[in-house]
């Protein structure tokens, strides 16, 4: 008897998916379960939803985690602390004359159409951002020394302000970090207490402005996420948990709590990058390599895209609640569209969103107070949901009450148009906007949507997907039947990752390959020893060894793989002909990725990045359409209006379907926390697994 | 002939005749997928390009533009620009069947005596066309060129004084003719470039362009080339009411500002710019009648269709932003631009530079005009700078190395009724990106001394225009410095009693004997080891500093944004303590007495022609430390 027990805190629910080794009594290794959040103190739902799950286990909870190898985390702490702005009182020390690098962001504003968008929230006001004078240049050596007099100065200027925590990014620092390392260790004499980031830890890389904002951003959350995850630690201890706490990474990896505790940047957006994970998981068990992600909640939609099987994370220019964070992120665009969204005419024009009822009050139809007229409500009054039918898992009916009444008076009214028809165009606007959304986001990594497969999940997803679908030309939606604790079945599905980089600016010829080595090397060494604290021995690992390169010229730059060893290091590929090599492979991905690239011209290189990762056994995923087809009939009908006006729809109660289940449009398939519409031209197919495939009938 | 072919371009264009009635959702839906299609095609641009201008500065602009020649739709970049593509395309459109156009065809223009912006903003355009073989819509980029094959690299010639000498000029020119590339025409423009990018580029619209064009056709065929046209015509309607119904809100009157730029490129003072902004019912008339039209003014000419993109960029920025941005702007204001002036100049006048200055002081000039009665969003959409500091050399093979200087920077982020100058710049150029020491350290061989805010340097007011940087930079080697200033006698203007931005000025072999101010513009030789410090202008100052909460102060001097002495001088805030010592206080009584004061007895304005004080900065001795 083992488990794997994978959890995701959202706003509302915390979802547990927890992985057997041994068949459990209904003969799945599988078991999900979802508690309510406990937003002041997440640890506390964590317990209750575990507890909960040695009950239905019929285990007491000590037992249930002694036979627990990995709890793997995905938690928003980071997010919250930037969303609220209440994170620790934060320093930064930075080189004399760069002080406002912070806060000039190289220009980027984030609306360029309104003179009225306010700054961010300072993390370090002016007065805590110091410069010291010292000067390290492009080749490590230095040009000024540190002056200790200026240093100390500083310091005592930073703790006469009360700081709890500090930054420090100098200028070149990765290449060489002494001028920080002392700094760092005067800032421990004055201040033995405050959480210390250093630049050339965090995030070891050009340029100084991303550097220097991750490193700040880092201060900022350090004291909260440390806090959180070392009462959750403990708790999890005293209650019989003997392995280490694994956490969700932004990159889509998970790490051990030791590891994070240098960098807990590492954690900002973790859950959505679980979902993420998930996808690229069953992506291979479903035929489907390249996805694309959507999860539509009560407040937003999420956008990603799975290549090859792959959820892609990239460093560099990610911006996250106005601040930017250069760690590798899997990349997420959300946009303000969920069932909560608020519907409103604005100058006569129909908005939804970015405005969300949220859970309190809710849109109307929750019967909780809420007054504005939401995409759940429309959806409600277009009968894609019924109020004679269970809603939450049962936990509550929904009320068309109040609901036509809000329609009429913020929408229907105001366009001049009936409420069946305001609801309609709610639904129309709110589908544009996604399909917008997804449209940005395939265009940005130049990707032909039609190309892709769907993947829905979430509470929302799986009713308006096949929509999208049909805008993008995309044939294939898949719905998990875990959909709305995918993103916890995500965190089962990652595996434990160190992706990290070293910079070194170079003409690619000129490379120096001992300096190569060497900078691998010491990823190496790092990553080795935080996976044997982890409990993984040397022949568990597989070291994906990158080069980052460009064109002169260009800010950003590509990486590109050059060697991917498993087991003991073996730095022989890094010879003479591994700059000539790397040059070749950037050539040609560049032309993959931006169609083009210059023959003529030789790139630099930017720096060596090392992405070590450890295999797991993962939850088994099936996908295949073996089993014999049966046209289902549906158990009632309900008027509804799935996009060519009101019509009888066959309604299916999800629970009752099984492999092989065919269900013919236009219908709707109720399940216990979402429901799934098959629009006019789609079918719906219960694959071996018990999932949803839709597939377009034309 | 010129005036002529710009009063016909600039015309009014009707509707686009179609049967098909849209509804607003609908109408919404399309113009959804236009700002998509334009962030997409844009997009593709930005990815494919070659040069640094285009995929890393975001100088790049995707609009579309009907079969009328209306602006129908754009996405993200830079707003002045966005608005510079209609007329370029209209000169096009103007030889439909001369230059025999079909599907398939992609032209290109960059002649600002025909609808053009400057001559390194090049207009790429691809028509769609409906079944009905009629044009529905037109996806056109707009991007900035490295080169123009001009008498100087990169086209900014500061003693041109005719256009021939700063590049090829392109009326229009077919570059793809039913799907097929037209190599001779496209060879043409490449062997006329200097930079081997140019080649990479050019590739890049022409695919962005059809990309877009494809996507257009995508949506015809969702919704039909009727309701299309439909819901073209419906937003811009829509525009052009949601507008005017702004511009009747505002009280009826003659707004007039005048804004003058230091000089030109050879010294002729006091370049002036006159606006009278007519409020009348709903009708907005612009009118910058009175501008100068000095002939002896070399290169401060703006282009006839840069400076319609200006005057709207600032316009737009006063009202709602959810205004949506098509041809319903210029249908609900009238914009009179008049012949001659440097706003609407003679033929082959030199349009490199103009494209600057006084197209920024359009745009200041209606800010400033408009700012009694739109305080809440009056804040110049401009750039107050000539041109950063570019220095050039020469590596141990013999290749030319630039460092643009477009260097992280503050400058001219001015306050708002309620909101502090913040940030880089202002909201408009919140697109491009600028650059970091450490990539241009690793590159040429400088060294970026510093370039913190400069305290003081932003203007007091009720709310306070952002600090400027001060850029001091190193030369390791000797190379070639160019440089060009302005807005040091005339920075940015206060608003509503605001005080004026800090100036700018430029000091080269700065800390030495030969040390220099740049007066006007220069191309120098420096030896290794010059510095050049760059003080940018600050933000403008919003209404009255004795306004300002005195706790507000009290914070910008624990910020070092405001010193203790233009607390008490500026703003009549007096405080106790030290910035250092972190104790600073109010001396409430003492600053109510000084406010008291102040008031009545105004302190005299800050210094217009105010001398730059001689520029401290930590400056470190060659080679001092150097281990």
């Amino acid at each position: 008897m083992s488990f794997r027990i994978g959890i995701d805190i959202g706003g509302t629910f915390t979802d547990f998916a927890v992985q057997s080794e041994d068949p459990l009594p209904d003969g799945s290794r599988l078991l999900v379960d979802k508690t309510l959040s406990t937003p002041d103190d997440n640890s506390e739902a964590v317990m209750t939803g575990l507890a909960r799950i040695a009950e239905r286990l019929g285990l007491a909870l000590p037992a249930l985690l002694d036979h627990t190898d990995a709890i793997i985390h995905g938690t928003t702490i980071a997010d919250n602390t930037l969303i609220q702005m209440n994170g620790a009182v934060t320093g930064l020390l930075t080189t004399a004359g760069f002080r406002d690098e912070l806060e000039l962001r190289r220009g980027f504003k984030e609306d360029i159409w309104d003179v009225r968008l306010e700054p961010p929230q300072p993390i370090a006001p002016r007065r805590r951002r110091l410069g010291v004078p010292e000067r390290i240049l492009a080749d490590g050596s230095v040009f000024e020394p540190l002056d200790e007099a200026v240093a100390r100065l500083a310091i005592a200027r930073l703790a006469r302000q009360g700081v709890e925590s500090v930054a420090i990014s100098l200028l070149f620092s990765f290449v060489n970090p002494d001028h920080e390392r002392n700094l760092a260790k005067w800032v421990r004499e004055v201040m033995p207490d405050v959480e210390i980031s250093v630049s050339h830890e965090v995030l070891p890389r050009a340029p100084e402005f991303e550097r220097t904002s991750t490193t700040v951003v880092n201060a900022y959350i350090a004291p909260r996420v440390t806090v959180y995850l070392d009462r959750l630690d403990e708790r999890l201890a005293a209650a019989g948990y003997r392995n280490e706490l694994l956490v969700m990474q932004s990159s889509g990896g998970v790490m051990t709590r030791e590891y994070l505790r240098g960098s807990p940047i590492r954690v900002l957006a973790s859950g959505p990058a679980g979902g993420v994970v998930g996808g690229a998981h069953i992506a291979d068990a479903k035929q489907a390599p390249n996805l694309l992600c959507v999860d539509m909640g009560g407040t937003s939609y999420d956008v990603s895209v799975v290549v090859d099987g792959r959820a892609l994370a990239e460093p560099g220019w990610n911006w996250h609640h106005r601040y930017l964070v250069a760690v590798p992120m899997v990349k997420v665009e959300t946009l303000g569209a969920g069932g909560g969204s608020i519907a409103h005419v604005d100058a006569g024009v129909l908005k939804v969103g970015p405005h969300s009822a949220g859970a309190v009050p809710g849109p109307v139809c929750y019967g909780r107070g809420g007054e504005q007229p939401t995409v759940t409500d429309a959806i409600l009054v277009l009968g894609l949901l019924s109020d004679d039918s269970e809603f939450a898992g049962g936990r509550f009916s929904l009320t068309r009450r109040g609901v036509e009444q809000a329609f009429e008076k913020y929408v229907a009214g105001p366009l001049g148009c009936s409420v069946e028809q305001a609801a309609y165009d709610c639904f129309r606007v709110v589908n544009a906007n996604m399909t917008q959304a997804v449209s940005r986001t395939t265009a940005g990594k130049g990707i032909d949507p039609r190309s892709l497969t769907l993947l829905a999940y979430g509470g929302n997803g799986p009713a308006f997907a096949a929509i999208q679908a049909d805008d993008l030309g995309i044939r294939r939606v898949l719905v998990p039947r875990a959909s709305p604790t995918f993103s916890a079945l995500g965190a089962l599905a990652a595996s434990p990752c160190i992706d990290e980089e070293r910079s070194y600016l170079v003409s690619a010829r000129s490379a120096d390959v001992g300096r190569l080595r060497a900078l691998w090397t010491e990823l190496d060494e790092r990553a080795e020893r935080y996976f044997a604290g982890a409990g993984f021995a040397r022949n568990d690992l597989t070291a994906r060894h990158q080069l980052n390169l460009r064109y002169p010229g260009q800010n950003w730059s590509l990486s590109v793989d050059v060697a991917r060893i498993r087991g003991p290091r073996d730095p022989g590929f890094i010879d003479a002909a591994l700059p000539e090599r790397a040059i070749a492979l950037f050539h040609e991905l560049h032309e993959a990725e931006y169609g083009h690239h210059r023959a003529g011209e030789e790139p630099e290189i930017t720096g060596v990045r090392l992405s070590t990762s450890a295999e797991i056994s993962r939850p088994e995923v099936a996908g295949g359409l073996e089993s014999p087809r049966r046209v289902v009939t549906p158990i009632k009908h309900r008027r509804a209006h799935l996009g060519r006006g009101f019509e009888p729809v066959g309604i299916h109660r999800g629970a009752e379907l099984v492999p092989g289940d065919v269900v013919a449009a236009p219908a709707i398939i109720e399940e216990s926390f979402t429901t799934v519409v098959v629009y006019p031209g789609w079918e719906a197919i219960v694959d071996d697994a018990g999932d949803y495939q839709l597939e377009r009938r034309d | 002939m010129t005036y002529e072919v710009n009063r016909r371009l600039a015309a009014r264009r009707p509707p686009l005749a179609t049967d098909a009635v849209v509804d607003p959702v609908t109408a919404g839906i399309i113009r959804g997928a236009f700002e998509t299609i334009c962030f997409e095609t844009a997009t593709h641009l930005g990815r494919a390009a070659s040069s640094a201008i285009i995929n890393q500065s975001n100088e790049r602009n995707a609009s579309i533009i009907d079969g009328h020649g209306r602006l129908a739709g754009l996405s993200v970049g830079i707003p002045q620009l966005l608005f510079i593509s209609p007329l370029a395309v209209r000169w096009g459109l103007e030889h439909f069947d001369a230059d025999d156009w079909g599907p398939g065809d992609v032209f290109v223009g960059n002649d600002p005596d025909h609808g053009g912006g400057h001559l390194p903003d090049y207009n790429v355009y691809a028509p769609h066309f409906g079944d009905d073989g009629r044009i529905v819509a037109i996806q056109a980029l707009q991007a900035h060129q490295g080169d123009t094959g001009g008498k100087d690299p990169g086209g900014f010639s500061v003693d041109a004084t005719e256009i021939y000498q700063e590049g090829m000029l392109i009326p229009r020119l077919k570059l793809v003719h039913r799907g097929r590339p037209r190599q001779d025409a496209i060879d043409m423009l490449v062997r006329n470039n200097r930079f081997p990018s140019f080649a990479g580029d050019i590739a890049a619209m022409i695919s962005a362009s059809q990309r877009g064009a494809a996507r257009i056709g995508e949506l015809v065929a969702r919704w039909g080339a009727d309701v299309v046209r439909a819901a073209i015509n419906w937003n811009i309607r829509e525009t052009e009411r949601r507008f005017r119904a702004e511009v009747e809100r505002w009280p009826d009157g003659v707004y007039e500002a005048d804004v003058w730029i230091d000089h030109d490129t050879v010294g002729n003072e006091d370049v002036h710019v006159h606006v009278a902004c007519r409020v009348e019912g709903d009708r907005l008339s612009v009118d910058l009648t009175g501008s100068d039209a000095r002939p002896e003014l070399i290169c401060v000419w703006n282009t006839f269709s840069n400076s319609r993109g200006y005057a709207m960029a600032q316009l737009v920025s006063m009202v709602d932003p959810t205004i949506v941005k098509n041809e319903g702007l210029f249908d609900a204001v009238e914009l009179i631009l008049p012949e001659g002036t440097i706003v609407q100049p003679p033929p082959n006048k030199p349009a490199a530079l103009g494209a600057f200055h006084p197209a920024c002081e359009i745009g200041e000039a209606i800010c400033i005009a408009l700012s009694d009665i739109l305080p809440e969003r009056s804040s110049p959409q401009v750039y107050k700078l000539g041109m950063p500091n570019a220095v050039i050399g020469f590596d141990a093979r013999g290749q030319m190395w630039m460092d643009q200087g477009v260097d992280v920077r503050s400058s001219d982020a001015s306050a708002t009724q309620g909101i502090d100058g913040w940030g880089s710049m202002c909201s408009g150029l919140g697109n491009l990106v600028l650059a970091q020491a450490e990539d241009a350290e690793s590159r040429f061989p400088v060294i970026n001394l510093s370039r913190d805010m400069t305290t003081d340097t932003g203007g007091a007011g009720r709310w306070r225009g952002q600090p400027g940087t001060r850029n001091v930079k190193k030369v390791l080697e000797p190379t070639t410095a160019v440089a060009w200033m302005v807005s040091k006698k005339h920075p940015l203007r206060g608003l509503r009693g605001g005080d004026d931005a800090g100036p700018y000025s430029n000091f080269f072999e700065f800390g030495t004997e030969r040390e220099y101010e740049i007066e006007n513009s220069v191309q120098a030789q420096l030896p290794a080891g010059a510095v050049i410090a760059y003080q940018y202008g600050g933000g403008a100052g919003f209404e009255s500093p004795l306004d300002r909460k005195q706790e507000a102060v009290l914070e910008d001097v624990l910020d070092e944004y405001v010193s203790v002495a233009a607390a008490r001088d500026r703003y009549g805030v007096v405080l106790t303590g030290s910035v250092e010592a972190f104790d600073l206080a109010i001396d409430e009584d003492e600053t109510r007495a000084l406010r008291e004061r102040m008031r009545t007895q105004p302190p005299a304005s800050v210094p217009r022609r105010k001398r730059v004080e001689r520029i401290e900065v930590r400056l470190v001795s060659e080679g001092s430390a150097k281990s």
